[in-house]
This record gives structure tokens, sequence and C-alpha cells, in this order.
């Protein structure tokens, strides 16, 4: 078989893949264990809060990573998802649970359609595509006072218990950070396999150069509609942890400062890795949470961190890590 | 200089007194007294989250300063929301979560709408200081959440009898094109209407707007004889400033909620003489409590008066403490259970928290702007009385 694999960035040899396996899953582990430990109930809410975040940081990152495009709405996935389940739980008469598992399928649905007027563009102007569609999500619910109740939110009406669960496991933050956890591993080891499948290395293929991709014989609209549709679908994935956990949905769920943040954790976690924004997200929500309990000025402290990380580390810290890694193991860094 | 030893000796010991003095003897055994603030200290909103911020410190320094309340220390912790519905329920969490469980003073109803449902959770509580939305004490009413501001309902019933006195026929409307000043807007016109006057046109403006010349000419083509105004903040001082410059305000009736804060008045100077408004807390309050409110804000800010919004958040904190002392308690369930259905001095004097939706019973105002005391403020010229300003409780509130 052919495989485009050879113009994508460093193919991966099977003999590589023990060794990073091994520690995603010590990660792993160890985030499952830190509510036993004692930790305390304040870091455990970051945690969650980071947990949640970063499924929105893992979407982005994954389309710059596999696609090359730059979205500055990702938001409209993640809110529009809340709201979906705030608006059906509200209006219809369907469970809690088709609801929750119905919200992130009609985004991804809608994603792919999306996908195919996105796709007309690239570079800069995909960019400002998605930013103005997000922006149009956030007025429409900002302005459609009848359903959505405008700026003031609203609240999600859940039962007391959601998939045969207390309500409160997904609420407080010592169980919500192992649930929203144990979707961010699987959504990350799924992404690291993908990325290393035959569509992986395609798409790269794609995004490095589309016109020679299809000179190969390949068709290119629909793998690059597939990883739209996709990252949509995990940013929606999101969006039900983040209704779950705060019971609560306002249009600040879908404006581009949200979008903008998710864009600026995978920068800094770097996008070159599958697990690298949802570090970026541990380490954005625990340094803002510092900076906020000293200076009122944390904006300034993040927008450094910012500067900082894209001058020294092009590839993020999860770029700098794996050069470390590589490193350290005696093979070269591609 | 040379001192001596005794002079020295004497010096040390008088600052000793001195400092032995002033330090206030907090009862070792009792809890402190920790008052958690997530409110919007950064963003388009953090100048009202700094006015909060403002009315706390105050209030937290004049309990320690007179021995703490109920001989117990008052502490205070501040978090930034940034307005966001989200971050106040994250700043919220870690506040009670580490043992700030009394909550007051979010910015946005959103804010306090999102902290309502997980107050029982994190074994807090929460009161308002400055959501106005109906549904905080109404459908989204908590046991554990209190509401000692004006909501929009008593604001819309001080619009009512206001009106009355007016003799304009023919209004306009300029309102913020968001839930509030639709909201604003569309209760203006009910009124209105209800007195045989009616709205000739509405103008609702995006947030941030910078030229209301159309509105202004759209009015003035009208034929409207008075404008509502619901806009707040920078858009309401760019209005005024603007149809000062078209000589509306001259020619009309003008009036507005939140439009002559003392902030707006503060920057607009002789423009807004004469605009009447919704006036929520006016440092101007004719009341021995307030007197000495007022008076005490002075000398710790000085040359300062109170705001509206700073006024409000200090009857919050007013109300707290004297739950707390009722209670005998620091625990949020506790001092819960002595705030609902209590009856509390304030700068609006003696008002009662009422038990079935945790609305604070208190009079609203009308005004104008005037000169008082040898500077341009929002002066009160109309008393809604209680009953009026805070009718029933909801309905849809089920504790």
């Amino acid at each position: 078989m052919s495989t485009p694999a050879a113009m994508a960035i460093s193919a991966p040899t099977q003999k590589k893949t023990a060794a990073p396996l091994i520690v995603a899953a010590v990660v792993a582990a160890i985030g499952f264990a830190l509510p036993s430990l004692g930790v305390p109930m304040t870091t455990l809410s970051l945690l969650a809060q980071a947990s949640i975040v970063g499924v929105l940081a893992t979407a982005v990152g994954f389309l710059v990573r596999q696609s090359g495009f730059v979205s500055f709405g990702h938001a409209a996935f993640y809110g529009g998802s809340a709201y979906l389940i705030a608006l059906l739980a509200a209006h219809s008469k369907l469970s809690a649970e088709i609801i929750l598992i119905a919200a992130p399928i009609i985004v991804l649905v809608a994603g792919f359609a999306l996908a195919f007027i996105m796709l007309r563009t690239s570079g800069v102007a995909y960019s400002m595509l998605s930013l103005a569609a997000a922006q149009a999500c956030f007025e429409l619910m900002m302005k459609w006072r009848s359903i959505a109740n405008g700026e003031d939110g609203l609240a999600i009406k859940l039962p007391r218990e959601v998939f045969g669960l207390p309500l409160s496991i997904f609420q407080r933050p010592d169980s919500m950070f192992m649930v929203s956890w144990a979707v961010l591993v699987v959504i990350v080891v799924c992404l690291w396999f993908l990325s290393r499948s035959h569509f992986g290395t395609l798409t790269l293929a794609i995004k490095n150069n589309e016109e020679r991709v299809r000179f190969l014989g390949y068709e290119t609209l629909l793998p690059r509609a597939i990883i739209i549709a996709l990252s949509a679908f995990i940013a929606a994935i999101g969006g039900v942890l983040f209704a779950l956990y705060n019971g609560f949905v306002t249009p600040m769920a879908l404006h581009w400062s949200l979008s903008g943040e998710a864009l600026v954790i995978a920068i800094i976690g770097g996008t070159r890795a599958a697990w690298g924004p949802a570090l970026g997200a541990f380490i954005f929500i625990f340094l803002r949470d510092i900076a906020g309990n000293n200076t009122t000025h944390w904006q300034g402290i993040v927008g450094i961190t910012l500067i900082v990380v894209t001058v020294l580390l092009p590839n993020g810290i999860s770029g700098a890590l794996v050069t470390l890694w590589n490193r350290a193991r005696g093979v070269s860094n591609v | 200089m040379i001192i001596s030893k005794r002079q020295l000796l004497s010096l040390a010991c008088s600052v000793a007194i001195v400092a032995a003095w002033s330090v206030p003897a907090f009862s070792q055994n009792k809890d402190a007294i920790k008052v958690g603030v997530p409110t919007a200290l950064t963003g388009p909103y953090g100048d009202l989250g700094n006015q909060v911020r403002r009315a706390v410190e105050f209030a937290v320094e004049e309990a320690n300063t007179k021995g703490g309340v109920d001989g117990r220390k008052v502490e205070v912790q501040f978090q930034d929301t940034q307005a966001k519905a989200d971050s106040a329920r994250q700043q919220g969490e870690k506040l009670a979560l580490s043992g700030y469980k009394l909550l007051v003073g979010t910015i946005a109803s959103g804010e306090g709408l999102a902290l309502n449902p997980m107050l029982e959770r994190w074994d807090a509580l929460y009161i308002s200081t400055i959501n106005k939305a109906d549904a905080l004490t109404g459908e989204s009413c908590s046991p554990r959440s209190f509401r000692v501001n004006h909501p929009d309902y008593s604001d819309a019933s001080a619009v009512g009898t206001w009106l009355k006195t007016q003799q304009q026929g023919k209004w306009a409307v300029m309102g913020s094109d968001t839930a509030w000043g639709r909201n604003s807007g569309a209760s203006f016109k009910t009124t209105a209407e209800g007195m045989g006057k009616s709205v000739v046109t509405e103008g609702y403006a995006a947030l941030g707007a910078n030229d209301f010349a159309p509105y202004i000419q759209q009015f003035v083509s009208s034929g409207a004889e008075g404008i509502w105004v619901a806009l707040a903040g920078r858009d309401a001082i760019n209005f005024a400033q603007q149809a000062a410059q078209f000589g509306l305000l001259k020619k009309v009736n003008v009036a507005g909620v939140s439009f002559v804060t003392d902030n707006t008045v503060a920057t607009l100077g002789d423009v807004s003489k004469g605009i009447w408004g919704i006036i929520n807390y006016s440092s101007t309050l004719d009341t021995p409590e307030n007197k000495a409110f007022v008076a005490a804000w002075g000398k710790k800010y000085p040359g300062t008066q109170p705001s509206n919004f700073e006024g409000e958040t200090y009857v919050g904190m007013q109300v707290l403490f004297q739950a707390v002392t009722k209670a005998k308690s620091v625990k949020p369930a506790d001092v819960a259970k002595a705030m609902s259905g209590g009856s509390f001095d304030t700068v609006f004097g003696k008002s009662e928290l009422r038990a079935k939706d945790n609305q604070l019973v208190v009079p609203n105002y009308f005004g104008r702007v005037d000169t008082h005391e040898g500077g341009l403020r929002p002066v009160i010229s109309l008393t809604v009385p209680k009953d009026v300003a805070t009718p029933g409780p909801d309905a849809k509130c089920k504790m």
C-alpha cells in the first residue's frame, strides 16, 4: 500500500510504541489515584475544571495538528452542546441520558455539514469564518430571549440521577474530576491511535500538500470534513461535561473569548502531541489560579507566559518535553 | 536628635499602650466570620466589582475596629469572576471549600443564578447585592440564597408611581440591546400604556455603541415629549453627551434606570442636571442609619460618598453581621435560618427579609440630578413605599 505517511512528519515505527504507552498509563493512573491520596478539595476543583477545559483545548489542538486549521470558534460547539442540553431538558420529554448523548451527536452532524462551507476557505479566512459563525451563535442566544433567556442564561434541569449515578457525582469536585479525567484520557488515547492510523497519516499528508495527495488518487475533501466534525464532536463532549458540572449555561460559553482561551491553552501545551493541549489546560488553570490569588492582573501573567512559550518553545511545552525525552533515549529529534 | 533612656522607655510604653488599645480584642474561642466575595475585579464590569469590594472592605474594617461582630473577627477573601457565570461558580466553590462560605456580591444576574443550585452542596449561603433578575428570588430561589438589593420588578413598580406625576403623554424608549435593557423598555411601555400614555418610538443600541445620533434624530422627529433611558455605564454617558449636543436634554423630559448613578453624574457634570431616574440607594437618603454610614464612609474614603452599588452592598453586610449575631453561629445553615424572616437594621431603616422568597423588603426611590451640599448628585424626590416597591413574593419560588 502506498502510504502517505512518508510525507507526513515523523512516521513512527512500531518499536517506539511501548514506552509512551507505559508513560501514558502511569499518568492516567496517577490522575485516578489523586482523590484518594488526600489532595485538598480546592485542588481537585481546579483539576476538574482543567480536565473539562482540557477536552475543549484537545479538540482545538487536534484540528490544528491534523488539518492545520486554526479555529477561533470552538466555543460554539462547546457552549452549543451545553445549550442543546439545557433547551432539550426544558422543552422536550426525552430522558436526561438521551439528551446528554444526543447533544454531542447533533453537534457532530452540524459540524460535518458546516465543514463543507468552512473548507471553501483556508488559513486566516478559515479562522475568521469560524469566529464569525461562533459569534453568530453567541448573538442568537443573547437575542432569542423567549427561549434562551438572553445574557442571564439558563439553568439546566437535570434529574437527581443521571446514568444511574446521583447528580452530585457530576457536581462534586472530587468525583467530577474522576469522570472528566476518564473522558479526557479516553479522548487523548483515541486521538493518539487515530494520528497513527492510515486515516491520521492521510490527513497529515493533506495538511502538508493537499494537491499532491489528490494526484496520488486520494479524495481530500471528505477526510478534512471528518476531521472538522470530529473536532466539533470532542468540543461538544467537553460541553456535556461543562453542562453536568455547572448545571447552568450563559452565552459566555459561546463567546469568542472562550474560543481564544482554548487556543491559547493549545498553544501553551503544544499541538504536535495529542496530549499537549490537555497538559496546557492543567498548566493554564493552575497558573491562572495562583496568579489570581496574588493579583488582579493575572491576565498579564498569562499573556507573558504565552509570549515566552511561543518565542522559546515553538512546539509548546509538550514539544519541549518530547525533545527532552528523545534526547534522553538517544533518539534524534524529528 | 538624642533621646534619653527614660524618654525612650516612656515612648515605648505609650506606643505599647496605644497599640494594645487600638487592637480590638477578638474572642479566642469563637470562629471568625469568613466572607467570600466572588466578583468582577477585571473585565467590562470591573468598575462595579471594585465598588462591591470597597463596600465590603469598609464594612469589614468597621466591624473589626469595633471589636468584631459578636466578638468574632471578620475575614474576607476576594476572587475575580469577570462577571462570567461559570467563573462565579468556580470561584464560589473555591471560596466555599477554603472555608469562606458566606458569599456576597457577584455582579451579573447569571452569576447569582449559577450559584443558587450549588449552595446547599457547598454548605454555603449567598447574599445578592447587585443581581437584578427576578428569577433569583423567583423560580430559581433557594433557601440558602438571599437578595438585599432591588430586583427588576421593584424598579418597574417605582416607574409606575413616578410616571403618574408626569404630564407628558408621548414617550420614547432608548435601551441597551441586552436582556436588562429590553425588559426595562418593555415594562416601561406596559406601565405607560396602562396610564393612557403612549410610547411613540423605541431604540435599542448594542452594548458599547458609540454613535447615538440616529436614535436621537428618531426621537426628535417622533415628537416624543419624554424619553425613558435604560442604558448603563459608558453607554449612558455617550448617549447623554450626544443628546446634550443636540439640545434634546433641555427640550424633553429625560428619565432612566441605572442612568443617574453617582459615577455617571460625576462624568457628565452639568449636562446631567435635571435628569430623572430610579434611585435604588442614594447617599442623600434621609435616615439616621444612612447619615452615620455616609459620615463613616467619608472618613475611610475621603472626599467621596457611597454610590448606589456601594450602599446596597453595605446593606448586605449589615444583614449578614446581624444574622450572625442572632444565630450565635457562623455556620451557613444557622445564619440562613436567622436571615430568613428576620428583621434587620439597615441604611433603609428597619427592614424585613421576607421568608417566602428571601427578598429584603425595602422602599425604592425616584429622583433627579440636582445640586446637593455643593455637588451634583442624584437627589431623592419621591419615595415608593415598601409595599408598593416590593410587592408580594413570586409564586414560582418554591423553597
